[in-house]
């Protein structure tokens, strides 16, 4: 670096000139990017709501024409049939209206082929598709492929038949849609949010969507998900991918690029004017870019928004005129078909984007419109953050110096290179993509969003820190054992207490095993390291299994002395005890270690010295052990302190957390939070705090260290 | 030393050892309890059961049959659990993937610790103390927060989830730093002057580190690698949350699945862990001197 002086001086017109263009290469190339996916998602996402509006068309129809109600067996019980075919709007018939639906619903039941409705319906639906590949209706009663237009369904396989063992996929994939949908309805019975998506959506390679819905059966009071339906749509044409628009880019790029070279002629080597004019430039052109982009996405939403009003109202004809050719004429049809519910998200929810009528909602779409704008100016913010930052590096001669250093000092770089790169990717980028994600709510139903997408800001932090109700809002007991402070506090006894009793075994310990002419010193020793050698999953299992309140040992050794056997982990300080031992037995000998070296590191003479002196034992202790252990003690205390405070084996393996969470510490709590309830963002955010109390624990031993190396 | 007898001798009187026996009795009761879970561990696995209590006790248990429920030691001596734990549980997959998954932590750590810390030893250069210090900041970081986006990371994005490469990168790169800073403090050690002379006999850069700083350094490289072999073989939930798949699972994985939820194979797993932990434990006992230097002179890892 000293030789960086000695350089000619640069020219600094060049260097901005190749600055602004690398820093717009970056910029706009990845604007470029994030635009190309976003409008080909949109196209996707085009292509999915007209696939959903096509199943739910085809499942309204199903579901009238009787579709999941088919049962295999020759002779269903009236009774049943009763609830079969009762019709949806049950509330609001006369009495006269039902028992007729009742009567033509048993009539069309007892008819030799009871599936034959709805199988005409599904192949005249599928030839009024074109877009659709095949139709399967799937009834789960008796296992059955009541309909199907797929290619391989025919001759010895058409159907009605039932499902092979192969099949089993569908059968299962129908299963989980009706697990949904009865959980969804009472998450929202109970005011809660719907969990489970009630279609299944699957992307094929080659473009084409395999969607799934649940086929309900509405008795007067409520409906039965009694079957499913398969829609596999043809693959989209190849030429309707969406063109990346080069030529807007290649204007964004140029022009600055053309206009600085020309600029800087007159501005001459004036290096803040020229950063200047480069950053106005780049700016420009970066909003200039987002304009386009913001302009080429609201024209995407709206066509997106005329195509799909059209589709539903094709849609809503076609299938009318099917319902009124269905063979079963009579069938109950209470209620009229309601294709504004058919654009539904996967929850089937009604997007409510497109009217009754058929019409777009423009309110609905100059919202959405609204959110892409709001999107759009974060990317370009970042885009303009980065694009900057890459633009001083480049203008004021860091990437000179970079380059310079990195020929000059290539020997070590290519020594460190391997494990710079293996830290910067599985070390470092993680760390940084983390504190990132401790800002979004990220979870695993939208983990494949980009980043700006679910960005939440500082909620998660607000949400973790500022729920001081610890002593409410439980459901088990008075204390709510998921909130944070609750977990901080039993971390901090539990660091705190572990280190007692390490602290104090192992000096104690290592005070005998130092007594010269203490016979066995050597076994003793050997045999007490022996809980720190152990894997520490394996003592904690071990401890587990002694723990357990029929078979444990523990238990028996109390009844052996005419105790009651204690359900441990039942409470939480007896499953506190429980981590306690397991703790404490496998972080003794490291203290013990740790004091045994230091003690013996002790130059005897000082003993004589003071016992010349006269000083007594107890003195001796207070101001020659105490004070020689210090400098061997105080950096095992502060390492026990990191790991109890992270012993996440420990807590995980024995206790669990249990009961409900009281004994989980904070990296356990952030692990579950992530791993078994999925809430990535939350958990990032969770982890964010506990690395943050680590590093103010770090600065402050590291005072601490200072201060003690200083006595 | 001298000195120190003769002040025993003259505190001590000459009964020596035998005033010793408060000490001794002490002693021996923190050996039980340090021993009894290992003796536990080992009566379950020759029991040859999967039963986790050591011997049945009556409904009207006296005192005799509940201590004889907690004397460690088996009913009956079998070796039946060991042996159907290789020939009915995939457990042989399972120390065979662990020893992969160490060897090759091993291999790749060791190499990119050796190389990084000979430069960081040797060479001045732009960047240095901010590498040394990003090694030691990065060891502050909670395994789990490096979790989350490791797993979004590895096993969503690079689809890594149930391979090898899946936790074998995660391992050693984790365990670069600690290894790092080791193996610098021991080239440190290493005089430059033998460098220097090979450089004027004229030996390249590689030549010197390959043929004379490499074998100079050892016993700090075989340190370094019993180390990184003992973490990967140890770890536990990285290798949890990876690995979904049974075939794949490493030896601890597989040992939790033996009594994690509702299996209670207890007799699987205490052979299991017999089979799993006595390498560590041998290596353990041997390198422990190492390990309590290397710790606190500074690398701290959570």
């Amino acid at each position: 670096m000293a030789d960086s002086s000695s350089r000619p001086p640069a020219d600094l017109r060049r260097r901005f000139l190749i600055g602004l263009a690398v820093a717009l290469l970056a910029g706009v190339g990845i604007g470029l990017a994030l635009l190309t996916r976003a409008r080909t998602t949109e196209l996707n996402f085009r292509r999915q709501r007209e696939a959903v509006v096509t199943l739910r068309a085809l499942t309204d129809l199903v579901e009238r024409a009787g579709g999941g109600t088919a049962a295999p067996a020759p002779a269903p019980a009236p009774a049943e049939q009763d609830s079969t075919t009762a019709g949806g709007g049950g509330m609001g018939m006369g009495l006269g209206q039902e028992l007729a639906a009742v009567e033509s619903g048993a009539a069309a039941q007892t008819a030799a082929d009871p599936g034959a409705a709805v199988r005409t319906a599904v192949e005249r639906f599928a030839a009024a598709h074109p877009g659709t590949k095949s139709v399967r209706v799937v009834t789960f009663e008796g296992l059955l492929l009541e309909a199907s237009t797929a290619a391989a369904d025919t001759g010895a396989k058409a159907a009605p038949r039932k499902l092979e063992r192969d099949e089993k996929p569908l059968y299962d994939l129908g299963q989980k849609l009706r697990a949904a949908v009865s959980e969804n309805r009472e998450n929202t019975a109970q005011g809660q949010a719907a969990v489970g998506e009630e279609l299944a959506l699957q992307r094929l390679s080659d473009g084409s969507l395999l969607l799934a819905g649940p086929v309900e059966h509405r008795t007067s009071d409520g409906s039965d998900v009694v079957g499913m339906i398969q829609i596999h749509t043809a693959a989209p044409p190849v030429t309707s991918a969406l063109a990346t628009p080069w030529g807007p880019a290649l204007l964004a790029w140029l022009v600055p690029v053309i206009l600085f070279f020309l600029l800087s002629l007159a501005l001459g080597q004036r290096r803040a004017l020229l950063a200047a004019v480069a950053s106005i430039l780049l700016l420009a052109a970066l909003a200039g870019f987002g304009r386009y982009a913001l302009r080429a996405l609201e024209e995407g939403r709206r066509e997106t928004g005329k195509a799909l009003a059209a589709y539903m109202t094709d849609e809503a004809a076609k299938t009318s005129s099917l319902l009124a050719e269905l063979p079963a004429a009579g069938l109950p049809n209470a209620t009229p078909l309601d294709a504004s519910r058919w654009d539904a998200d996967l929850f089937r929810h009604p997007r409510g984007l497109v009217t009754a009528a058929g019409t777009v909602d423009e309110k609905g779409l100059d919202a959405e419109i609204h959110g892409d704008a709001v999107r759009l100016h974060r990317s370009i913010i970042l885009l303009a953050l980065l694009s900057l930052v890459l633009l001083a590096f480049v203008g004021f001669g860091g990437a000179a110096r970079v380059g310079h250093d990195l020929v000059e000092y290539r020997q070590a770089y290519s020594y460190t290179m391997p494990a710079m790169i293996a830290m910067l990717l599985l070390v470092f980028f993680p760390f940084f993509y983390g504190v990132a994600l401790s800002f979004t709510n990220d979870n695993i139903y939208n983990s494949s969003k980009p980043i700006t997408e679910i960005w939440v800001g500082l909620s998660n932090f607000k949400d973790i820190l500022s729920d001081l109700s610890i002593f409410h809002r439980s459901a088990t007991g008075a204390i709510d054992y998921h909130n944070f402070y609750w977990t901080l506090g039993f971390t901090i006894v539990w660091t705190i207490s572990n280190i007692a009793i390490g602290v104090t075994l192992g000096l104690i310990l290592a005070l005998v095993l130092n007594i010269k002419g203490l016979a066995f010193r050597a076994w003793y020793r050997v045999l007490l390291i022996l809980p720190w050698a152990m894997p520490n999953y394996i003592t904690s299992l071990i401890f587990k299994g002694m723990f357990h309140q029929q078979f444990g040992v523990i238990n028996q050794i109390r009844q052996m002395v005419g105790l009651a056997p204690i359900a441990w982990f039942d409470g939480p300080f007896t499953s506190f005890l429980a981590v306690l031992t397991t703790n404490g037995w496998l972080s003794f000998p490291f203290m013990m270690v740790v004091s045994l070296g230091a003690l013996q590191s002790i130059p005897a003479d000082l003993y004589e010295a003071a016992r010349v002196d006269g000083a007594t034992r107890w003195q001796q202790f207070r101001s020659i052990t105490l004070p020689s252990l210090k400098p061997a003690l105080v950096p095992a205390v502060i390492l026990s302190v990191i790991w109890t405070f992270n012993q996440f084996n420990v807590i995980y393996l024995v206790s669990a957390g249990e009961p409900s969470g009281a004994t989980e510490i904070l990296i356990t709590q952030s692990y579950k939070l992530a791993f078994e309830q999925y809430r990535y963002g939350y958990a990032a955010a969770y982890s964010m705090i506990i690395f943050l109390i680590l590093l103010v624990y770090g600065t402050w031993q590291n005072r601490v260290t200072k201060a003690t190396e200083g006595v | 030393m001298m000195g120190t007898r003769a002040m025993r001798a003259r505190t001590n009187g000459e009964g020596g050892g035998a005033r010793h026996w408060p000490l001794h009795i002490f002693l021996i009761f923190m050996l039980v309890v340090t021993i009894y879970p290992i003796l536990w561990v080992v009566t379950i696995a020759f029991s040859g059961g999967q039963s986790l209590a050591i011997a049945d006790v009556p409904a009207n248990a006296g005192f005799f049959d509940r201590l004889r429920a907690i004397v460690p030691w088996p009913a009956h001596i079998s070796l039946s659990n060991f042996h159907s734990l290789f020939a009915d549980q995939p457990f042989a997959r399972w120390l065979l993937n662990s020893a992969i998954v160490a060897g090759a932590t091993t291999v790749l750590g060791v190499f990119l610790a050796c190389t990084a810390a000979y430069a960081f030893s040797r060479f001045r250069f732009p960047g240095r103390r901010a590498g040394l210090m990003s090694f030691l900041v990065s060891q502050m970081f909670p395994g789990t927060l490096m979790l989350i986006p490791l797993y979004i990371i590895v096993v969503q994005w690079l689809g890594l989830g149930s391979t090898f490469a899946g936790i074998i990168l995660p391992y050693a790169t984790t365990a670069i730093p600690f290894c790092v800073w080791m193996m610098k403090g021991y080239f440190d050690t290493i005089p430059k002057e033998l460098e220097e002379s090979a450089l004027i006999d004229g030996a390249s850069q590689a030549t010197i580190f390959l043929r004379i700083i490499l074998p100079l350094a050892k016993p700090a490289v075989a340190v370094t690698a019993l180390f990184s072999f003992m973490t990967g073989w140890n770890e536990f939930i990285v290798a949890a949350t990876f690995i979904n798949k049974e075939e794949m699972y490493t030896a601890p994985v597989g040992l939790r699945f033996f009594v994690g939820g509702f299996s209670q194979q207890w007799g699987y797993f205490a052979a299991g862990s017999i089979i799993a932990a006595i390498p560590v434990v041998i290596l353990f006992l041997f390198l422990q001197k190492y390990l309590v230097s290397g710790l606190t002179a500074g690398a701290v890892k959570g």
